[in-house]
């Protein structure tokens, strides 16, 4: 058993008028991979954005609850949500990188954050996370070349080091290999494996078998409420919730 | 989960595994009754043709095999499924060796088709393979109605089997003392006897899986031993 790196409790979120998570509690173990799963619109994606408060962006979104990273609670007025997303970085569907160069998309995290006290320590930040996101010996010798100029697998490892360059203590991730192909994908689930030494992974998914192999623990989602959680292996062999069954066996739940 | 996959394809293939299984079950049932029936009326055609029969059923355990590991392959089975062909898989292997076993009766029964009856040890034979065979339709049918309760008295009824085989045992050790020239029949009915009370495992085994399948554990092991052969003393 980890530490507990996030503990929600009693979480709801409304968009306007639609109760989008119901009353969710969850602990998410440092060093551990955590998989969100459920069909579209069941709120896994809504959940984890509230997890480094991106549902901020969102004028309608209401979220209720406590949410305590370490012991804090991130919604608590004094919390800068700026400083909060450096801590709990985010990966998304789509590979997004900057329209900048491949070292500047990695540098930009760092900067603004003051990380690095002149060339030499931002140089060796970039190379480091680049080599974490295990895309530093494609992209070494043109980095400042632009990063959109890369392949799609390519560019979501990018991604993932630009993420990652920050020393973030969560890394959320949603979809993350859905627009990839399968060499990617295996790619990008053998550095979520690694990550999982340092950073506490929480991975959305639609693949059910990516979240058997890359996660420990699973969450299943279901209409705004979090139906089951519990070990990997024992979500995926026998089931606590014949919805959980139903969903994850592909039958209509 | 009685519910419908989304893939109808995965229903098809998990119904055709399972319709194999207990088209293999529904054959080992009449090699069981067909064996001890061809000893007792000493009907070495019968007997003949329970031999010849097994190939068949071994043949069905190797397409039950290719199937289950074409699902896997294919399918990559969850939950519920997973437990349906991993139970699919072991029941099958347990159906084999009781086919094997009433394969083995029907040899012995050429054999002791030469010697006349060892006063009625062929009916108690009978009796104890009817007795297997009961059980072994109410575990298969325990497994596809997915009915624990049933499985469960499958497991418990193994304990009279082992009291027959016990019976038995005694039996024949007394008209093997009582007679020397019963010993070559005594013999082959005593491996009978306990290939049968074998039988009587691998059908508890078929249950337990049936257990296994319905609630995601194996049943504990409580059940009472009434094998008491090993202290069986001579002079009983």
């Amino acid at each position: 058993m980890n530490d507990i790196k996030i503990s929600a409790s009693g979480v709801d979120v409304f968009y306007g008028d639609t109760h989008a998570i119901k009353n969710v509690s969850v602990e998410i173990e440092g060093n551990t991979v955590t998989a969100f799963i459920g069909p579209s619109g069941c709120g896994k994606s809504t959940f984890l954005r509230c997890l480094n408060r991106m549902n901020d962006t969102i004028d309608i979104a209401r979220v209720t609850g406590s949410i305590l990273l370490d012991g804090e609670d991130i919604y608590d007025a004094k919390v800068d949500p700026v400083q909060l997303r450096a801590k709990v970085g985010m990966v998304f569907q789509k590979p997004n990188p900057f329209p900048k160069s491949i070292y500047d998309n990695i540098a930009y995290g760092p900067r603004i954050h003051g990380l690095a006290r002149n060339k030499a320590e931002l140089d060796e930040i970039v190379e480091k996370s680049l080599r974490r996101g295990a895309i530093w010996e494609e992209v070494k010798d043109r980095l400042d070349q632009p990063g959109t100029g890369l392949s799609g697998g390519q560019q979501q490892r990018l991604c993932i080091a630009r993420a990652i360059a920050t020393e973030p203590e969560v890394l959320l991730m949603d979809e993350p290999c859905s627009a990839l192909d399968p060499i990617a994908t295996a790619q990008v689930e053998e550095l979520i494996d690694e990550l999982r030494q340092q950073y506490s992974v929480v991975i959305v998914t639609h693949s059910m078998q990516q979240a058997a192999r890359v996660s420990q623990k699973t969450a299943f989602f279901h209409l705004g409420d979090l139906v089951e959680y519990g070990e990997t292996g024992h979500i995926f062999t026998n089931p606590e919730d014949s919805r959980t069954e139903s969903y994850i066996t592909g039958r209509i739940g | 989960m009685n519910e419908a996959h989304i893939a109808s394809a995965f229903d098809r293939d998990l119904e055709a595994l399972q319709a194999t299984l207990m088209k293999m079950g529904g054959m080992v049932e009449t090699a069981i009754l067909e064996s001890a029936r061809s000893l007792e009326d000493r009907d070495i055609e019968l007997a003949e043709q329970v031999r010849k029969a097994d190939k068949a059923i071994d043949a069905l355990e190797e397409q039950v095999n290719e199937e289950a590991a074409r699902v896997i392959a294919l399918r990559a089975p969850t939950a519920g499924d997973l437990r349906t062909v991993l139970t699919v898989i072991k029941i099958s292997a347990n159906l084999e060796r009781c086919g094997d076993y009433a394969k083995n009766l029907a040899k012995r029964t050429l054999i002791l088709a030469e010697t006349p009856d060892v006063d009625g040890t062929s009916a108690s034979v009978r009796r104890m393979s009817r007795e297997v065979q009961l059980m072994l339709n109410d575990a298969l049918d325990a497994y596809i109605q997915r009915d624990e309760k049933l499985a469960q008295q499958v497991i418990l009824r193994d304990e009279d089997v082992d009291q027959m085989y016990t019976a038995l045992f005694r039996e024949l050790l007394t008209h093997m003392m009582e007679d020397p020239r019963n010993i070559t029949a005594c013999m082959h009915l005593h491996f009978i006897g306990k290939n049968i009370e074998r039988m009587g495992d691998h059908v508890t085994s078929i249950a337990e899986q049936v257990v296994y399948l319905v609630t995601g554990s194996m049943p504990d092991d409580t059940r009472p031993k009434q094998d008491r052969t090993a202290y069986v003393a001579e002079g009983l």
